[in-house]
């Protein structure tokens, strides 16, 4: 039996704990971080909810001073007064969308930039799966979703808190009779839609995770139709697929039956009061009122008290509701916090002249200091990647001594790229210590090697950049490197153009490769680990770069992809399921008798 | 057009009584509302004339009926949301399952009409549109009655307020319009800026192995994010068009209403108006100013006709179809009989069951197209192959499945889990189809079985694994384990699956596979499937030396004899082969064993020249 694991490196599987948490917080930072757009978008809403103060005032006294007393010029200026009222309220209307705006902007700013460092950190962890082009376009989306929902949230709830406090005003100055007839079933309403919203939002949610899933699925099947046909499974595929519809469809009824209760409660605040007004109207006009009075105790609840309570109903309801889902979901798929990048971003592109990266983030306490040289020294290292599943290295004990070349052979699966990764610091192992320079591999700061992996990384930028991404290099040193490496082809010839713009698409795979190359070569890190590195370079330009990297000093780990790299290291680490064997080629046909098969399949095949 | 209304006409009237009862709740609510301002007013001016006689009688008719009516209006508008909703929800569904199953039954043929992300959209997107035409047929007309009838009301109280109404309306729809054309235009500018934003950060992650080894993710944020400056601004400028635009549309209303209220004062003052009637008349104005709204209902008909038309072009996809016949006993022989299709023409070839043919050709000679002929991926134009005597297009639809495993040089993974994809082809075939999931437990099964497996998140199982609880625990479930771990074995792929965090039990969704692996995968699934025919396309072309040596190997010994197709570039894989299929430019130039065609210089140069 093999003990469990100690190490608990498995960040993406601790998440949704904290998700409840983080949502509230973010919109707290998003409302407060900018007071002063708050207090503009409170004075605005002032003036905009003035027609609502004046709108029951105005009409009454336009009918009762004026029209009714046979004072039309009276009626008329009242009526004036509250055109000019919703004069001046379209102005602050106008105000309060650019006031919503300058918080919705930046708490755009703040969810994309979450986005996209999370992603960035999480699809190097070892959890992480390079994430396709679809999974970027739906968190892009996600996070526009997540601002419009957050600016209507921030204007329906300031409209109804605003025009509520004007119609209170405005009744209590009108008739404040008529105030105890309007407001006990307005609040009545209100109190039932609150308490209707914790299921609606359930509802919602369940309803947006079961059109996720059906999405999925459809986009699963469309994209796999070849091969379901081969596999004869439309039947299998397809009960699947009927599966989800059925239950987004019961979802979906599911929140049309919760979103007509919500209804009610709309009814019972919006038109009760109009009942009761009217019901009450002979104890109003006992009390001395005028008929015009009722009538403008009528426009508040009809022109302003019922359209806000909707509102709200709508900006509660749909958009807060959805506001809450994609935020969780944003903030489960991008925990971190992006402290470290509050700073509005500076530059665009890499610096090109600030020497080799400097540590960031956890991955460089100061306090352990700096490895020394490139040797790397590995004891009883295991490794799994599930706690279930085999190990993928098994109490391996291996030295590299500062500038040996070595290479690593094996089938895939091995673990070749997984020792890689171990090496370079990007996976931790289970049990067992691995130290490169004297320190532990995860804590050595990111100059103290380079990993080059099978998938080549060129940016959107001038081939300078990209070549400089790890270095300092002088147009000279990059220039030389190129032509060593047989890069030239990159430019046009050896005078290439390095401030011109690389189109990462455009670039093949091998040139790809080859821009990585050049960048490893010049960083200074003493250990350079080149991890299948060079697959899609032809043998003898695989052969060239290997060779410029063995005279570059400092230490060598090739993966190998093709066997002819380990003809060419000076030690060979063999790995085949679970177990490792190192030694000179001699020492390896002599003790392993996979190894003196492999080694009989040297000669490179033709290929067509 | 016609087949689209059809489509949505149908899928309507199986949704149940949703529908009409929406249609019902729409048009009653409506009609209260209309009937509630004149109520209300009554109400008013009765009460106050009451107040000079002695009986308030027939002011307490007018209150109940208005309260008669609120109580209507109340009740019709929570059907009419819950009406919505369900109706939407049946005929969305109704449409997308038919949508879904003629996709699948007109095969990959579907992704060469429409890209894959169009048959997505149109399945799901469109679909939930055209569902939501009864939606907008009621909402439209629930929004007429009470906008026309408004006007009607106005204009018998006093014309003069409905031209003033009219006037207003009509300002309104300018505004929106202009708001319209303002939008589209600064929408784009905002568009592409989040597209280059998406762009640069599938570039980094598709380097995030370098990044991180780098530690520059903090660097690469801020890259990634480099245009987020000139996204605020296309975002500022959005929200001004939006804000002038909400402006101006949000002050014809109250302002319309006003100039009612004033016109009316006015003959409310010269005694031809009551106050109770001034009151409906100001209602009325601000339901009749809904007009617009009610236009945008008839444009949203209009979106859910065009919708379910783009649903009704999946319907025009030609479904495969499938014979009757079942395979006789045999050894899997493969015959082309004058076989002529655009790019390939072969007659008279004859594969013999259990053999090992390699198809080799330059690219573009026609090897894959062969490939998938053998295994009825494609029809010919003319001509017919035959398994065992049988032609591929009379054999029914399981036998034929059962007997030809597939693998792709690029093969897609179907399923929730690594060992679902494995099992696609091999386990749901021998299943009786009486509608459902055929035999989705089995999988389930030997998940508890293999008891390493026992944490994959139950959550995750679908309730049809209950189906076969009943079952005697283990047997079929073991025997389904057996079957693909054999073949995962055999493909090379069992012992990196076991290393995932929970082994065959993986979801596909957190199996970081490599291509090579993935091939593996794809390799595992045909070597389960097929019973007689393996045809592999170029399927070990992302593997290192050794591992396609390993699978080589497997596959020359294959223990139950099974006829192999193998498309391969490889001078070793023909070596190895029993026969080669010698392929150039559409045409078969030899078949026979490698060391008899290599005598062939034309022969020779396929494996020499050109590019990799």
């Amino acid at each position: 039996m093999k003990p469990l694991p100690l190490s608990g490196g498995r960040p993406a599987r601790s998440l949704p704990l904290s998700r409840r948490r983080a949502v509230r917080p973010l919109l707290r930072r998003a409302l407060l971080r900018r007071p002063y757009a708050l207090v503009r978008l409170c004075l605005w809403s002032v003036l905009e909810a003035a027609p609502a103060f004046l709108i029951g005032n105005a009409v009454a006294r336009a009918i009762e001073d004026g029209f009714v007393a046979e004072r039309p010029a009276t009626g008329l200026a009242w009526l004036a007064a509250l055109g000019c009222a919703w004069l001046v309220a379209a102005v602050a209307a106008r105000q309060v969308v650019l006031a919503v705006a300058a918080l919705a902007e930046p708490f755009r700013d703040d969810l994309l930039t979450r986005v996209v460092s999370g992603a960035l950190r999480h699809a190097g962890t070892p959890a992480g799966t390079a994430a396709d082009t679809a999974a970027v376009t739906r968190a892009g989306l996600q996070v526009e979703l997540a601002r419009d929902a957050f600016a209507a949230v921030v204007t329906t709830v300031r409209g109804f808190v605003f025009t509520v406090v004007s119609v209170v005003l405005g009744l209590l100055t009108l008739a404040p009779a008529a105030a105890l007839l309007v407001l006990p079933p307005f609040v009545a309403g209100l109190v039932l839609f609150l308490a209707s919203l914790p299921a609606l939002a359930r509802r919602q949610r369940d309803f947006l995770l079961a059109d996720e899933r059906l999405a999925e699925s459809m986009t699963a099947a469309a994209r796999g139709l070849r091969d379901i046909a081969a596999c004869g499974a439309e039947d299998h595929v397809g009960a699947g697929l009927a599966a989800r519809v059925d239950a987004q469809a019961s979802a979906a009824r599911g929140l049309a039956r919760v979103t007509a209760v919500r209804t009610v409660a709309l009814a019972v605040g919006a038109w009760l009061p109009v009942v009761l007004v009217l019901a009450g109207t002979p104890w109003l006009l006992g009390g001395g009122a005028g008929a015009g009075v009722v009538v403008g105790a009528l426009a508040y609840v009809t022109q302003s008290l019922a359209p806000a309570l909707n509102g709200l109903v709508q900006g509660l309801g749909v958009s807060g509701v959805s506001l809450v889902a994609t935020l969780r979901r944003i903030t489960a798929s991008a925990p971190d916090e992006p402290r470290a990048l509050e700073e509005p971003p500076t530059s665009d592109g890499p610096p090109t002249s600030d020497g080799p990266p400097a540590p960031e983030g956890a991955q460089a306490p100061a306090s352990l200091g700096s490895p020394r040289g490139g040797d790397v020294r590995l004891r009883g290292v295991s490794f799994a990647y599930g706690q279930h599943s085999s190990p993928v290295l098994d109490r391996l004990d291996l030295d590299i001594p500062q500038g040996d070349h070595l290479a690593v052979v094996g089938p895939s699966g091995a673990g070749k790229s997984t020792l890689a990764a171990l090496i370079s610091g990007l996976l931790r192992p289970d049990s067992g210590e691995i130290r490169v320079g004297g320190v532990p591999a995860d804590q050595a700061p990111p100059s103290a090697r380079v990993l080059i992996p099978q998938e080549a990384y060129v940016f959107r930028g001038t081939l300078h950049e990209n070549l400089a991404y790890l270095s300092d290099a002088t147009p000279g040193r990059i220039k030389a490197a190129m032509a060593l490496l047989g890069a030239t082809g990159l430019g046009a010839g050896l005078d290439a153009q390095l401030d011109a713009q690389l189109d990462p698409g455009a670039l093949s795979a091998g040139q790809r490769q080859l821009v990585a190359l050049v960048r490893a070569y010049l960083a200074p890190a003493p250990l350079v680990i080149l991890d299948e590195a060079t697959c899609h370079l032809d043998p003898a330009a695989e052969a060239r770069v290997e060779e410029a990297f063995a005279r570059r000093g400092g230490t060598l780990v090739v993966v190998a992809h093709r066997l002819t790299s380990a003809a060419r290291a000076r030690r060979i680490l063999l790995m085949d399921a679970g177990r490792a064997v190192a030694g000179t080629h001699d020492e390896l046909v002599r003790v392993s008798p996979t190894y003196a098969d492999l080694a009989g399949h040297w000669h490179p095949e033709p290929v067509s | 057009m016609r087949a689209a209304d059809r489509l949505v006409t149908n899928a309507v009237r199986r949704s149940g009584p949703w529908p009409a009862v929406l249609a019902l709740a729409s048009i009653a609510g409506a009609a209260g509302e209309l009937a509630l301002p004149y109520l209300a007013g009554r109400t008013v001016d009765s009460f106050v004339s009451a107040g000079s006689h002695v009986s308030a009688r027939p002011a307490m008719t007018w209150l109940v009926a208005c309260a008669v009516v609120v109580a209507g209006i109340m009740l019709c508008e929570s059907a009419a949301v819950w009406a919505r909703g369900a109706s939407c929800a049946h005929a969305a569904a109704r449409l997308r399952s038919s949508a879904l199953r003629h996709v699948l039954g007109a095969g990959p043929a579907a992704t060469r009409r429409f890209p894959e992300g169009e048959l997505v959209t149109r399945a799901g997107l469109n679909a939930e549109e055209a569902g939501r035409a009864p939606e907008s047929v009621t909402g439209a007309l629930a929004l007429l009655v009470p906008t026309v009838g408004a006007l009607v009301a106005l204009t018998l109280i006093d014309p003069v307020l409905t031209v003033t109404l009219v006037a207003g309306i009509a300002l309104i729809l300018l505004v929106l319009r202009a708001f319209l054309r303002a939008t589209t235009a600064i929408a784009g500018g905002y568009q592409e800026v989040q597209g280059e934003i998406a762009a640069r950060l599938v570039d980094a992650l598709s380097g995030a192995r370098t990044i991180a080894a780098a530690g520059t993710a903090g660097r690469e944020t801020r890259r990634v994010l480099g245009p987020l400056d000139r996204l605020r601004r296309h975002g500022m400028e959005l929200w001004r068009a939006n804000a002038s635009a909400g402006v101006r549309a949000g002050l014809v209303v109250p302002l319309v209403e006003v100039a009612v209220l004033a016109a009316g004062g006015l003959r409310l003052a010269s005694g031809t108006l009551t106050i109770g009637e001034l009151y409906a008349a100001a209602r009325y104005a601000v339901l009749g100013a809904a007009l617009s709204t009610a236009l945008g209902h008839v444009g949203g008909l209009a979106r859910a006709r065009a919708a379910a038309a783009r649903v009704a072009e999946l319907f025009e996809l030609p479904l495969t179809r499938h014979g009757a016949l079942e395979l006789p006993a045999g050894r899997g022989t493969v015959e082309f009989c004058g076989v002529r299709t655009p790019g390939l023409s072969v007659d008279g070839l004859v594969i013999p069951g259990g053999s090992v043919t390699a198809v080799v050709g330059r690219s573009g000679a026609g090897k894959s197209l062969l490939a998938a002929l053998a295994a009825r991926l494609a029809d010919p134009a003319r001509g017919t192959v035959l398994l065992d005597g049988v032609p591929l297009r009379e054999l029914d639809r399981v036998s034929l499945r059962r007997a030809v495993g597939y693998a792709f040089e690029r093969p897609v993974l179907v399923g929730d889990t690594v060992g679902e994809a494995i099992g696609l082809g091999a386990l749901h075939l021998d299943a009786p189809r009486i509608g459902g999931r055929p035999e989705g437990g089995r999988l389930g099964d030997w998940r508890s079985e293999g008891g390493r497996l026992g944490d994959g998140r139950p959550g995750d199982r679908r309730p049809e694994g209950g189906r076969l609880g009943d079952r005697r625990p283990g047997s079929g479930g073991f025997v389904a384990f057996e079957r693909i771990s054999e073949a995962a074995v055999a493909a090379r792929a069992d012992a990196f699956v076991r290393r995932l965090p929970a082994g065959y039990a993986t979801p596909l969704s957190d199996a970081p596979l490599s291509g090579g692996e993935r091939q593996r995968l794809g390799l595992a699934r045909a070597f389960a499937q097929g019973e007689r025919l393996l045809v592999l396309d170029d399927a070990t072309s992302s593997l290192d030396t050794v591992t396609e040596r390993q699978i080589g190997a497997a596959l020359t010994a294959d223990v139950r004899g099974r006829t192999r197709i193998i498309v391969a570039h490889r001078l070793a894989t023909a070596a190895q082969a029993d026969r080669v299929v010698w392929l150039d430019d559409g045409t078969v130039q030899g078949h026979a064993p490698h060391h008899e065609l290599w005598r062939d210089p034309r022969y020779r140069a396929v494996f020499q020249g050109g590019a990799p």
